[in-house]
């Protein structure tokens, strides 16, 4: 008598679960193992998870249907699963739900993208701005009820117009900033911070799952560790303005060591200035120098803290003379 | 030693002594005792394999195969190319492919009780068909590429956007999670989802499972194949 076996629909649509898991990147020690003993059971799993990660390499080409492709939801399924083209009828029953969903397709498809040394603003249909500062990336969806943008690298100002029946909520690294209409700056440093300077109106921020929550007003800046901890402070007026001079095309060194302001133009130019010496790393400068000009930078703080700056190739040093 | 007592070897899986040293029909193989394969395999069946599986399974349906089931036999086909110590001498992809199959049915078949003799000499001598239409020729370039588009507009809504922030516009699974404002283990199970599907579009070269394997589906709780591990005492 045969025993009932596992069908090779379930072995497949159990590989591609598998398949979907690996390509989620960062399987503990623990799942990998849950792999290898399912797969090792029956070589119909092993060739299924082969077939389905084969499958999710042949899917990479489709990155040449390019930024401008939008899935077009031609059919809706049925109970049964299957897919049906839609009929004039159903057209009519499903084009309310339709047209939010393209709206909202259009929308969180359009990554907005910086590359180092470039800023861009981009305004939104509703109204309201996104000015995005070097190497930086957002991802902005909007629908009827809500107005949502990712951060997801780098740095940039919202300015957000008034719409008290949608707030709009920026989401940068587990930092969640939801406001109904205001100007703020929100950047995530390298070093996983997250910084949040509102300019004007008040926002509603939460981290760490909503574990932290604060109310900032305008003129606050609050900074959100990678471990959850935080710190709000008031900044004077010229603060806040500098907070934007990246808008300008400047960048604002007042406060900053001379190592941070080495990170700083290298979030701006490929052009990197070195410091070997962790006594000049330390020296504090201050001014408002232009982006883009790395190299001026460096000649001028080493002139004014008695120090030598050499440029090779594509790095100037700051030295001992 | 030929190539039927390699794929009864191998039929019995891993309570098999792992004697590794087997004989393919394509010269001396090594077959290792792994179940997953390297990413340079997988990309290796992404490029040589996958694109013939339509062209495979087309073939194997035209077959009289009692008890067997095209989808058990193409399961086993890639785990065996997953054990393969190497790919690097096969300069035929799709022969190897075809053969590989042939050799997994064959094994099915003689597991039987009961098979005729006109059976298994009618699948002993199956040719490979010649590589006319090359399923890779054919969906080259722009075809291929609006294949692809259709396939992805038929997936579910939620899950085309996951797909396609993934995919297309290269975010990882956790951004793809921020900027749907979901959770990563929906986005995960919307991937999953999204390649089950599209593993079945590309595998079947657009027809669905019941067309090619009706056999058993819709029918059958029980059945025994080449792929069944629960075997009759022999």
């Amino acid at each position: 008598m045969d025993l009932p076996v596992e069908s090779a629909a379930a072995i497949d649509a159990a590989a591609a679960a598998w398949a979907a898991k690996a390509d989620r990147g960062g399987m503990t020690v623990e799942e990998t193992a849950r792999l290898e003993a399912w797969a090792a059971a029956d070589p119909r799993r092993a060739g299924a998870y082969a077939r389905a990660l084969a499958a999710n390499h042949y899917l990479d080409r489709a990155v040449a249907l390019g930024p401008g492709f939008v899935a077009q939801p031609l059919a809706v399924s049925n109970g049964m699963g299957r897919r049906r083209f839609l009929t004039g009828f159903g057209l009519v029953g499903a084009a309310a739900g339709l047209a939010g969903l393209g709206f909202w397709l259009r929308w969180s498809q359009q990554l907005i993208v910086t590359g180092k040394g470039d800023m861009r603003r981009v305004a939104l249909p509703e109204g309201s701005s996104i000015t995005l500062n070097t190497d930086t990336r957002v991802l902005p969806q909007l629908d009827e009820n809500l107005r949502h943008v990712a951060l997801l690298d780098g740095e940039a100002l919202f300015e957000v117009a008034r719409d008290k029946g949608r707030s709009f909520v920026v989401e940068a690294g587990g930092v969640r900033i939801e406001v109904v209409g205001t100007s703020f700056v929100v950047r995530r440093h390298a070093d996983g911070v997250v910084s949040v300077v509102v300019r004007e109106g008040i926002v509603e921020t939460s981290w760490n799952g909503e574990v932290g929550h604060q109310r900032l007003t305008a003129g606050d800046a609050l900074r959100v560790q990678p471990d959850g901890s935080a710190t709000a402070t008031p900044l004077a007026a010229d603060a806040i303005e500098r907070s934007t001079a990246w808008r300008e095309g400047l960048i604002d060194l007042n406060g900053l060591t001379l190592a941070d302001a080495a990170e700083e133009f290298a979030r701006y130019s490929r052009r990197r200035i070195q410091i070997d010496d962790a006594a000049i790393g330390d020296m504090k400068i201050s001014g408002i120098y232009s982006t883009s000009d790395p190299e001026g930078f460096a000649k001028a703080a080493a002139l004014s803290l008695g120090l030598s700056a050499t440029v090779s190739g594509n790095s100037v040093r700051i030295h001992r003379p | 030693m030929n190539a039927f007592s390699t794929q009864r070897a191998l039929g019995q899986g891993t309570r098999q002594n792992p004697a590794r040293l087997r004989r393919l029909r394509h010269g001396r193989c090594i077959l290792l005792p792994v179940a997953l394969p390297s990413t340079q395999r997988a990309i290796w069946l992404a490029q040589s394999v996958l694109p013939h599986e339509p062209e495979l399974r087309a073939w194997l349906s035209r077959r009289d195969m009692p008890g067997l089931d095209v989808d058990d036999i193409v399961q086993e086909s890639y785990a065996i190319l997953v054990r393969l110590e190497s790919v690097e001498h096969i300069r035929d992809p799709r022969t190897y492919l075809f053969e590989v199959a042939k050799s997994v049915a064959l094994q099915g078949l003689r597991r039987r009780r009961v098979v005729s003799f006109e059976t298994l000499a009618e699948a002993d001598g199956l040719q490979i068909p010649s590589d006319d239409p090359d399923p890779e020729t054919i969906v080259a370039g722009r075809q291929e590429l609006g294949r692809l588009a259709r396939m992805i507009s038929e997936l579910p809504p939620k899950c085309a956007q996951a797909f396609v922030l993934r995919k297309i516009r290269g975010l990882s699974q956790r951004e793809v999670a921020a900027a749907m404002g979901v959770s990563e283990n929906t986005v995960e199970k919307h991937i999953g989802k999204a390649l089950a599907f599209l593993t079945e579009r590309i595998g079947r070269g657009g027809n669905n499972r019941s067309a090619s394997s009706s056999r058993r589906d819709s029918t059958e709780g029980t059945r025994s194949g080449p792929a069944s591990r629960k075997r009759r005492g022999d």
